[in-house]
């Protein structure tokens, strides 16, 4: 066993030492998610100033004032365009009078073309010429209807809740 | 992030752009990088490890919500060490915690934890240099920081248990480089001074 005095050199290196080998402190678990908790994410600049609206406009007495201004707005609109309407009935009824027969005939020219291009192109020879019988189309048809019918269904059990997730739980023990 | 690159190979300067873009996981890297240093640094300064614990999180807190306003020219270490500093020294002057106690810090809940942060009676059956070469000597400088003022303690606890450099702690701490080396200087002087009993 040495009872050497040490120096204050070889103290100070032991200082250094001991310092550099101090243990560094490790925080508990759950350090990481409470301090994430905490931190608010950059967002897209839209999402923030919206989300910066939306919280604006909470604030109780800014919610009643944008109601109140929402309200009145829509009364001011009301008095203005009712009495507007009232007075320009009978230019207003012509005007849709002359749009609807406008977008009749615009139908009836639409299918008169489609049926002259179908019958001089020869397609409705062509339909008529295919040897499918009667009873054989009609039994195409069916399958045909049956099969969306099916897709159909299948769709709706595809895509409503799974069974069983909405079950009420069994009570904690 | 660059093509083949992990976030773990990445230096502070390329996270912080990440977590900047908004990318959490580089949120989660910095925060995985620093949290032992600056938890340690701030223990050793309070020596209360639930109070560390807040502390730290309102430093990473801080930092995280702060990233826009950091400069990229300056280190981000000494960024975070600064901000760590901050909190430790503004806590520290409010409730004057630097105080001892000789059954250790009050939420010292191990053995590991009360040893490291207790005052303990000196036992000098043992020769000078086998007792400082002991692992006790840890526990022994433990306590000799804690009596340091909380600026040498910051000064000394960068310095030479994270191995920092005299100019990044003076960017850190907001200090001279003159009046850094003089604070270790000085706060390695008052060690030796706490560790006298030892020397023979």
């Amino acid at each position: 066993m040495s009872h050497k005095q040490l120096t204050d050199q070889e103290l100070d290196a032991l200082v250094v030492r001991s310092l550099s080998r101090l243990p560094a402190y490790a925080p508990s678990r759950g350090f990481e998610a409470a301090v994430m908790a905490r931190v608010m994410l950059p967002q897209p600049r839209p999402v923030a100033l919206y989300r910066r609206a939306v919280a604006w406009a909470a604030e109780p007495r800014r919610a009643v004032a944008l109601a109140g201004s929402y309200a009145a707005l829509a009364l001011i609109a009301l008095g203005v365009v009712v009495p507007w309407l009232v007075s320009h009935s009978p230019q207003i009824s012509f005007a849709l009078d002359w749009a609807l027969g406008r977008s009749l005939a615009l139908v009836h020219q639409t299918s008169a073309a489609f049926a002259g291009w179908t019958l001089s192109s020869g397609i409705a020879q062509r339909v008529q010429s295919l040897p499918v019988s009667a009873p054989a189309a009609l039994a195409a048809g069916s399958l045909i209807a049956a099969a969306y019918a099916g897709c159909a269904v299948g769709l709706h059990y595809l895509l409503r809740t799974p069974r069983g997730l909405d079950a009420t739980l069994p009570a904690q023990a | 992030m660059p093509p083949g690159k992990d976030l773990q190979s990445l230096s502070d300067q390329e996270v912080v752009a990440l977590a900047r873009a908004g990318k959490e996981a580089a949120y989660r890297e910095l925060l995985r990088r620093y949290e032992r240093p600056v938890f340690s640094l701030i223990f050793r300064m309070v020596r209360d490890r639930a109070l560390a614990e807040d502390l730290a999180q309102d430093s990473f807190v801080k930092v995280l919500n702060a990233l826009e306003s950091y400069r990229p020219e300056y280190k981000f270490s000494s960024w975070v060490f600064k901000i760590a500093n901050n909190v430790a020294i503004d806590q520290l002057r409010r409730r004057e915690l630097n105080t001892l106690s000789l059954d250790g810090a009050p939420n010292a809940s191990t053995r590991d934890e009360v040893e490291a942060t207790a005052l303990q009676a000196v036992d000098r059956t043992e020769s000078p240099l086998s007792e400082l070469e002991s692992k006790e000597l840890g526990s022994h400088i433990e306590q000799a920081i804690a009596k340091l003022r909380p600026e040498y303690r910051s000064c000394i606890l960068l310095r030479h248990v994270e191995g920092r450099s005299y100019e990044e702690i003076a960017e850190s701490l907001d200090l001279p480089l003159g009046t850094v080396k003089t604070y270790i200087h000085r706060a390695r002087h008052e060690l030796r001074e706490y560790l006298e009993p030892y020397r023979e």
